[in-house]
């Protein structure tokens, strides 16, 4: 089939007709040298938006058998997909059309017509250059499966698992140790503010062990996994003896790994050993849960209490979120013990970003609580040095020391990360895709955080995010539903390719993937986004981003140098 | 950082280097410590040496380490064989030291495959530039002997860019090193650098008794005169790039034969980037060029090339020379490229061919790390 | 007969339209309903956003366009919910369309019918530190880009006067006097409300000279005097005086002892003005004057970090009520009480206000439309003990963002994707 570009010249009214001349557009290019041996078919129309516009369109590439088409009007962020779509009703492929602005970036801001129209010209021809030099780009439909696989069987895993579990999905649920729980199973009370039912934990493990779409592997870990959204192949292997392997196909991860709390024997700050009255939050939490109160070591009940917030903070360089609460929580756990326990509570920042903590804070307030607010603070054993905000350097000898440590990823997160090539936060969590517009998925599609693992936070916002996962999945991994990955990517010519694999190591997406056997590297087309990064690298210039090659964009700009 | 080895095997004095040398060779094929060797040989016209792989050790009395010059860098033969793989056969290189560097990046960049492979440096004194060799081999085969005799370093028929190489002798990535700058008892000796080297001094029953602090000492003061050397040189070099007029003037001979990237043993493209379609403008648009800029020099993109070639391997360059020897028209290209690498390798603190573990910063630098090139010209400009 | 594949959403700022976007990719009819003529919300208030300091409009501007272009996604602007009978599963709405006087198919955007207004008006949007016409969008770069008309303030609308200057600059005939508000009925299986905030403007906000002293700003104001596209376009400029601040105090804590809830977004914002300040005027004195940092997320310490270092100097004070804000020769005292009571003084050129969130105004109303309930702070209550719902007291009908609590953009977020996956769970 003969080249037949169609270029059509949108008037949008006024808008572009007042300050373009149009009929010299189409003078000129017809006339052009540059085009003598194609064909063109150059139309001015008053408006291409308009739904008679839009129907002339079509009859124009279907009657005229146009192989490319070049659209002259307003900004592609307002109109390119509407005309994509008409080409899509069409044989036209539409990757051979290019849309120009000559609305927003001539008509409005040259005043001076010729200046315009001379601008305007340039900017079709630069578009009929590259068009001309565009390729047939045919969009593919992936075979996707529905299943999920939930890494982490505490609160929030198991909350994924019990939304996203139903007929036409089931869940893989995998946990490290024995049982599932997780961290929340320590608590005797939870928050916010001790309303929950504390046996919270075993109705939802109750509730997993009873659905029979969910699949449980404890004692187990992810040994590999290898694909991409809608289809990834992974083995999940047990920590036992045994090490029986399981391998089966998901469409989408879920990382619920957790946190643990920074280990504070090594501290310098906060110097103690294991005879001493010093505990975690945790760790008294634990001593709830199993004897009911709060003892010293030798059993005896303490008659002095010093909380300790911020701990580690400025090591780790984050707000832990949640221990100003907890600690709260354990004042009152002391005050229930015993109303003359005597409470002295240290804190740097006051840090209550829901909308009942300050309420909370404030009834704790009134119960004969010392509530400090320090700059600096030192604890040796039991004893604490101090300096209060207003400068004042003190020094206090209580019976038990509690210390809120900071929260950070549980242990395993970081191999995790790098098995499956997902970017780390500085902060050692999970790095989310983007913070505002894509807080709960991750660089890769189809691996998506939530809960301890993501930042610190407590079950509320937890199990917030493990809702938030199952709405993603459920809209975006439909049981049925093909999956259409990226057309515009990178693809590598294997002639010119050297296997330096420079390529594979810039990738952020892990689609490209080193071949040993042909000593060159491949891009995978259904992970690639076509950002470009690879083929800046390649020395060899192996490297081409389908529908913007060199050649495309030497084209387009061979107008504005000329 | 590497631990600094002060005990050598001590060598016999009598014979001649090479002799002694071969003899080790011999030994590491006879004990099967390895299955082969890498050595230069002298090619049967007596005017070029070549890389032979030797598995019969009666062939290796052909074999001359210390070649006077340097046709074909070890490296590349090195990557010829073990880009798509592990060698089947356990191979020791002899080679000069900037080969040795020069096979590190490769290994870096996946063309070469260093498992089976035992590196074995030795005291480097230079190499004589390829057209002087040429013009009367006997006499430069006299003339390096001499060198080799005298221990003369300052010799000033040597490249231009060995006169200011710092990095003669033993490397952190040599497995096995051989002075060749002996004492004054005309001592040689054989050194052990890592746990390889150990292993292949125990196969062939040799134990590295001898200290080696002299010889140690020796060659820190020659390297000290060199980087004083290569200090003012560059100073100079300076001039000839510093600027676009410079820049042009020094290039302008440049023919695009890209003889130095063949010759050049980082440059492993199939297709250079700057003969893919990406780079090489049709028709019109060199003719745009031309309208536009009144004339046009053909064909096109010389010193693109030259500059793009330095962006894409400085960070890899080992100062090798056969980028010089290779030129036809007599381009300083490797004094140029050797101050372009030292500036660009110093901005990233990286040293090519240094340290296997150590990534080359083109894949992996900050956005920080790049931030100070400012500074970096004003530096190098004061 | 169930409505289970539609939903209301109501509220098209950036909680709204990502909830929009994931229930429209999935098949579902979602019907936005915003009060204002344009979507976005607070969030292309901001010229840029914590932590990331990533341009708002260029952040959401996708976002809005993917919902205006949207085929499962029918927008209402200029519309606000009336009614609500029925029950989960099937809700019948009836949604007020107040009438735009522009038809939004025909209008392109061109702008020419802003000029030839004769009414000029404070743009309540800039926080009336601007002007607009009767006929406006309420800022350059609005989605969508198609005016309204204020029918109280136009001539012709409001009879007092015959004029057709706007309709006459229109080549488009997109200007249509006869527009009528209308009531639509719709019926939905599942309401998401997603309404957002409003900022304190309760009595602290005069103790402190606002409204009185002239260079005394709310956060909101100072938002929209940085904004590239705002009434100065971006330049810090004094409502009096000077010209441009030599120094400004940035008091945390507006209202929080009052409303008894801290905002937990105020303090960063706070650095982020701070940020703001010194990057347009880098020789500028910048004073954070708070009582306690709150950094609730793990990206958010390393800024307080950097402004901590490098930018300001922090004051603390156990409360922002004990601040005291008075005129000075044209400059602003602030009186601060140091530790041990004594006091001392700052003189500054601009003074900030970081206020709290409060519910948005509509919040009472709609929730007697909904039948819902509202907490003890006014914000829309979840369902009571639950942990980790967006689900209010009635089956059906949820509530994200800041119309649930005040919360920063991620939160929001967040609730917003949590709310469709309750929405799935709830009707399939």
């Amino acid at each position: 089939m003969s080249t037949k570009i169609g270029i059509y010249i949108c008037e949008c009214g006024p808008n572009i007709a007042d300050n373009i001349n149009i009929d010299e557009v189409i003078e000129r290019i017809s006339s052009s040298e540059d085009y003598k041996n194609k064909q063109l078919i150059i139309k001015p129309y008053k408006l291409l938006c308009s739904n008679e516009g839009k129907e002339y369109l079509e009859k124009e590439i279907k009657d005229n058998e146009l192989t490319h088409l070049v659209i002259a009007a307003c900004s592609p962020r307002d109109h390119e997909i509407t005309f994509i779509n008409i080409c899509k009703k069409t044989k036209l492929n539409p990757y051979l059309y290019k849309m120009v602005n000559i609305r927003e970036q001539c008509a409005w801001m040259i005043p001076d017509k010729k200046k315009a129209t001379e601008k305007a010209i340039s900017y079709i021809k630069a578009a009929i250059n590259r068009v001309l030099h565009q390729s047939v780009l045919i969009e593919k439909q992936l075979d996707s499966n529905p299943n999920v696989l939930v890494i982490g069987g505490g609160i929030t895993g198991m909350e994924t698992a019990l939304s996203l579990a139903s007929k036409q999905r089931r869940v893989y649920l995998v946990e490290k140790n024995s049982i599932l729980g997780g961290n929340a199973q320590s608590f005797k009370n939870l928050l916010p503010r001790q309303e929950n039912n504390t046996d919270l934990v075993a109705k939802k493990i109750t509730a997993i062990q009873e659905n029979e779409n969910i699949e449980v592997f404890t004692d187990s870990k992810l040994e590999n996994a290898v694909g991409f959204f809608g289809n990834f192949e992974v083995t999940v292997k047990s920590t036992k003896k045994d090490q029986t392997a399981n391998e089966f196909v998901v469409g989408a991860i879920v990382l619920a790994t957790g946190f643990a709390l920074m280990p504070t024997e090594k501290l310098k700050k906060h110097a103690y050993g294991k005879d001493d009255n010093v505990y975690t939050a945790l760790e008294i939490e634990q001593m709830m849960k199993a004897k009911g109160k709060i003892v010293l070591k030798s059993g005896k009940e303490p008659k002095s209490v010093g909380l300790i917030h911020c701990v580690g903070r400025e090591d780790r360089g984050y707000c832990s979120r949640i221990c100003c609460n907890y600690m709260l929580k354990i004042i009152s756990y002391l005050k229930d013990q015993s109303d003359t326990i005597l409470i002295k509570d240290f804190y740097k920042d006051l840090c209550l970003p829901h909308k009942y903590d300050q309420e909370y804070f404030d009834t704790m307030a009134k119960k004969k609580v010392d509530f400090i607010r320090i700059s600096d603070i030192t604890t040796k054993k039991t004893h604490i040095t101090y300096t209060e905000v207003n400068g004042s350097k003190k020094e206090a000898d209580l019976d038990m020391i509690i210390l809120a440590p900071a929260m950070v990823p549980a242990e395993g997160t970081e191999e995790l990360a790098e098995l499956l090539n997902v970017p780390l936060h500085p902060t050692k969590f999970f790095q989310e895709a983007h913070s505002q517009l894509n807080p709960i998925g991750t660089s890769l599609e189809g691996i998506y955080i939530a809960g301890g693992c993501h930042g610190p936070q407590g079950i509320s916002e937890s199990v917030l995010q493990a809702k938030a996962v199952q709405g993603k999945i459920v809209t975006q991994l439909i049981p049925g539903e093909k999956i259409i990955p990226e057309v515009k990517v990178s693809e590598i010519i294997p002639d010119f390719c050297m296997g330096c694999q420079t390529c594979r190591e810039v990738c952020c997406y892990g689609a490209i993937t080193f071949d040993p056997e042909r000593g060159i590297c491949v891009v995978n087309e259904a992970i690639c986004r076509g950002c470009g990064n690879c083929v800046g690298s390649c020395p060899s210039g192996a490297i081409r981003a389908k529908h913007f090659t060199t050649i495309q964009i030497h084209q387009e700009m061979k107008e504005a140098i000329s | 950082m590497k631990k600094i080895q002060t005990k050598g095997v001590k060598i016999s004095s009598n014979k001649d280097y090479r002799d002694s040398i071969v003899d080790i060779l011999k030994k590491m094929l006879q004990s099967k410590s390895v299955d082969a060797v890498l050595v230069p040989m002298r090619v049967p016209a007596k005017d070029s040496y070549a890389w032979i792989l030797v598995k019969d050790e009666k062939l290796l009395t052909e074999a001359d380490p210390a070649a006077p010059i340097m046709p074909i860098q070890g490296a590349r033969a090195l990557s010829s064989f073990s880009r798509k793989g592990q060698s089947m056969l356990k191979i020791a290189a002899l080679m000069r030291p900037c080969e040795i560097r020069a096979t590190i990046e490769l290994s870096k960049l996946n063309q070469v495959n260093l498992e089976n492979v035992t590196l074995i440096s030795y005291d480097c004194p230079g190499a004589l530039p390829m057209e002087d060799y040429l013009n009367d081999p006997e006499k430069g085969e006299k003339k390096f002997n001499d060198i080799l005799k005298k221990l003369d370093f300052q010799n000033k028929s040597i490249k231009p860019v060995c006169k200011i190489c710092d990095q003669f002798s033993l490397l952190p990535v040599s497995d096995l090193h051989f002075t060749l700058f002996h004492d004054q008892n005309n001592t040689m000796f054989l050194i052990a650098n890592s746990n390889r080297g150990n292993l292949v001094l125990k196969e062939i029953g040799m134990e590295a008794s001898h200290t080696v602090s002299a010889w140690a000492n020796g060659i820190q003061e020659i390297k000290d005169k060199r980087a004083a050397q290569k200090k003012g040189r560059f100073t100079q070099i300076k001039k000839m790039v510093e600027g676009f007029n410079s820049l042009l003037a020094t290039f302008s001979d440049c023919i695009g034969c890209h003889n130095c990237q063949s010759a050049c043993p980082i440059c492993y493209c199939r297709q250079c980037y700057f003969d893919s379609e990406s780079v090489t403008s049709g028709t019109d648009l060199t003719m745009l060029k031309a309208k536009k800029r009144g004339s046009i020099s053909l064909p096109q993109n010389r010193i693109m090339f030259q500059v793009g070639r330095m962006s894409h391997m400085s960070l890899s360059c080992v100062s090798c020379g056969l980028c010089t020897d290779a030129c036809p028209v007599s381009i300083p290209v490797a004094e140029i490229f050797s101050y372009v690498a030292h500036n660009t390798q110093k901005q990233f603190s990286y040293s090519s061919g240094e340290n296997k573990g150590e990534p080359i910063p083109l894949k992996t630098f900050k956005l920080e790390e790049v931030k100070g090139i400012q500074e970096l010209v004003e530096d190098a400009e004061a | 007969m169930s409505n289970s594949n539609n939903v209301l959403i109501i509220g098209a700022g950036i909680a709204g339209m990502q909830a929009s976007l994931m229930l429209a990719k999935a098949g579902k009819k979602v019907v936005l309903v915003e009060k204002l003529p344009i979507i976005g919300g607070n969030t292309i208030k901001n010229e840029e956003s914590f932590p990331n300091l990533e341009c708002s409009t260029c952040m959401v501007a996708p976002v809005q366009q993917d919902v205006l272009q949207n085929d499962n996604i029918e927008v209402m602007t200029l519309s606000e919910v009336k009614a609500v009978n029925g029950q989960v599963g099937n809700f019948t709405v009836t949604i007020n369309k107040k009438a735009r006087y522009v038809s939004l198919t025909e209008c392109i955007g061109c702008g020419a019918c802003y000029e030839p207004c004769p009414v000029s008006l404070q743009n309540e949007w800039e926080e009336n530190l601007g002007k607009k016409k009767a006929i406006y969008v309420p800022c350059d770069g609005s989605l969508p880009n198609v005016p309204a008309i204020n029918s109280g303030h136009c001539l012709r609308l409001s009879g007092k006067k015959s004029c057709n200057a706007c309709a006459e600059a229109c080549m488009f005939g997109a200007i249509n006097f006869s527009d009528k508000d209308e009531q639509v009925k719709i019926e939905v299986g599942a309401i998401i409300i997603a309404t957002g905030f409003d900022l304190y403007g309760g009595k602290l906000l005069s103790a402190f000279g606002y409204g009185t002293l002239p260079n005394v700003y709310t956060s909101m104001e100072f938002e929209r005097l940085y904004a590239s596209n705002g009434p100065t376009s971006g330049e810090l400029l004094l409502r009096k005086g000077k010209k441009l601040p030599d120094s400004v105090a940035i008091v945390h804590c507006i209202g929080r002892k009052e409303l008894g809830y801290c905002s937990g977004v105020c303090c960063m914002y706070s650095f982020k003005y701070a940020h703001f300040i010194k990057d347009k005027l880098p020789e500028a004195t910048v004073y954070n004057i708070y009582s306690d940092i709150c950094v609730p997320n793990k990206s958010y310490q390393s800024f307080y970090n950097k402004i901590k270092d490098s930018n300001s100097t922090f004051i603390f004070q156990s409360a922002p009520d004990i601040v005291q804000i008075a005129g000075n020769n044209g400059k602003l005292q602030v009186k601060l009480t140091a530790g041990k009571g004594s006091k001392n003084s700052l003189n500054v050129d601009m003074v900030i206000l970081s206020c709290a969130l409060v519910p948005a105004k509509t919040s009472k109303e709609l929730a007697d439309i909904l039948g819902i309930e509202r907490d003890r702070k006014g914000f829309f209550q979840t369902r009571k003990g639950y942990i980790g719902t967006v689900q209010t007291s009635v089956d059906g009908i949820f509530t994200v963002g800041c119309a649930e609590g005040p919360k920063d953009i991620e939160d929001s977020v967040i609730q917003a994707e949590s709310a469709v996956g309750e929405v799935f769970s709830l009707l399939g």
